[in-house]
């Protein structure tokens, strides 16, 4: 696979949320607003271009019994980074997001492409994947935080759209309609895929 | 050279000196990163404080450090550190640091209280891990402003603010909580109440 289709390749037709079904926990927790799933968003592709790299980087020294061990504090690693440049340069950003910057960590498309791409490639094009797979997560958040957002509050990253007379859909803020807006947005791309391949 | 290298990965100690050696590089790592910005978390922080005392007070926050030491002076009566601010020899009111249990953890806040003590005049939270988007819009201007003018008494008594849906009407002793975070909201208003009564209760007796 050349660079360029390996980014695409994760990005879209491998992408982790509507196609592997990875990092649901975080997509649903932060997409009520469209700045806090950017950042998120950021961070997760930091963390994942940068421990692929790394991952990949050792894959021939780490110990195969103890690599998942050796992946989680790489990742740790790069997640506390992100967490005190945050806490340094982004203050605001740091106590909106509160816990969820540490729960990167946890996060399991990191460890799945640890596993599944950089244990096995080189680290340049394990960090291209990396980089495809958290834009791929990313876009995932906002195209969600878009909706949630826009017919919650009425408001774009913050700013203001919809005027007096929208009424505010609750349930747009709380966490069903994450479940909700997921769901639709797998079925649309599954619909598309679908259409696509029958003609 | 290559078979002994190759001899010693595959010995039982080989995956322990490896872990060793990988912490302490990931740990090295971490320990300067942390060095390098703890200095600016800190003044951070410090200065967040100052500017939170004066908002609560509706004070000028343009210039942080020369308004807190020209209206603010720290107080101490019994176990209680507050702050005091003064403008032109003239009580404008006090400010007590106050905190409890939130949802996820603590939840410190600052409230502050006009100089007869019968009223708040500025609420505002320093610290709090609820969750982002719904609880931690305690955070937000239009709930913490809710506070501002409030009466703190009625018959004497420390009023416990009852909640209603966000897109009710309060009353005078009522709050609009957030809605999806109920659980934070009320934890804000008991924080509020416990912290109130503790205060005015040692503030009674000295």
């Amino acid at each position: 696979m050349t660079k360029k289709q390996i980014l695409l390749n994760s990005l879209f037709t491998e992408n982790a949320v509507w196609r592997q079904i990875l990092g649901i926990c975080s997509a649903l927790a932060v997409t009520n607003l469209l700045m806090n799933s950017l950042v998120m968003g950021l961070g997760v592709i930091f963390t994942l271009a940068c421990s692929s790299f790394t991952i990949s980087f050792l894959r021939n020294y780490i110990p195969n019994r103890i690599r998942m061990m050796v992946q989680v504090l790489i990742i740790a690693s790069y997640v506390i980074i992100v967490d005190l440049f945050l806490k340094a340069f982004l203050p605001n950003m740091s106590k909106a997001l509160g816990p969820y910057v540490g729960l990167i960590i946890t996060n399991c498309i990191i460890m799945g492409r640890a596993e599944a791409f950089a244990s096995k490639n080189t680290p340049v094009n394990s960090a291209i994947d990396g980089i495809g797979a958290g834009t791929g997560y990313a876009l995932v958040l906002l195209i969600i935080a878009f909706f949630r957002e826009l017919f919650g509050f009425g408001t774009l990253f913050g700013l203001q759209v919809l005027g007096a007379w929208w009424t505010k859909w609750s349930i747009m803020v709380m966490a069903p309609s994450a479940f909700f807006m997921l769901a639709l947005l797998m079925w649309f791309v599954y619909t598309m895929k679908t259409r696509k391949a029958k003609n | 050279m290559e078979a002994q290298k190759k001899l010693f990965s595959e010995t039982k100690f080989y995956p322990i000196f490896f872990m060793i050696i990988i912490t302490i590089i990931c740990v090295g790592i971490l320990a300067t990163f942390y060095h390098l910005t703890h200095k600016r978390v800190q003044n951070y922080q410090l200065v967040q404080i100052k500017k939170q005392v004066l908002e609560t007070f509706d004070l000028p926050t343009e210039t942080v450090s020369e308004n807190y030491q020209k209206y603010i002076k720290m107080q101490k009566r019994d176990t209680i550190t507050f702050y005091e601010a003064k403008r032109e020899n003239n009580v404008i009111g006090y400010c007590f640091p106050v905190q409890g249990s939130g949802l996820w953890g603590t939840i410190r806040a600052l409230v502050a209280l006009d100089r007869d003590m019968s009223k708040i005049i500025g609420f505002t939270i320093v610290e709090q891990n609820e969750t982002p988007g719904l609880g931690a819009r305690i955070n937000e201007s239009w709930f913490l402003d809710q506070f501002k003018n409030k009466q703190i008494f009625s018959n004497n008594e420390v009023i416990k603010y009852a909640l209603i849906p966000e897109d009710e009407k309060a009353s005078k002793t009522e709050i609009q909580q957030i809605t999806g975070a109920t659980a934070s909201s009320r934890a804000v208003v008991n924080i509020l109440y416990n912290n109130l009564v503790e205060i005015i209760q040692k503030f009674k007796n000295s």
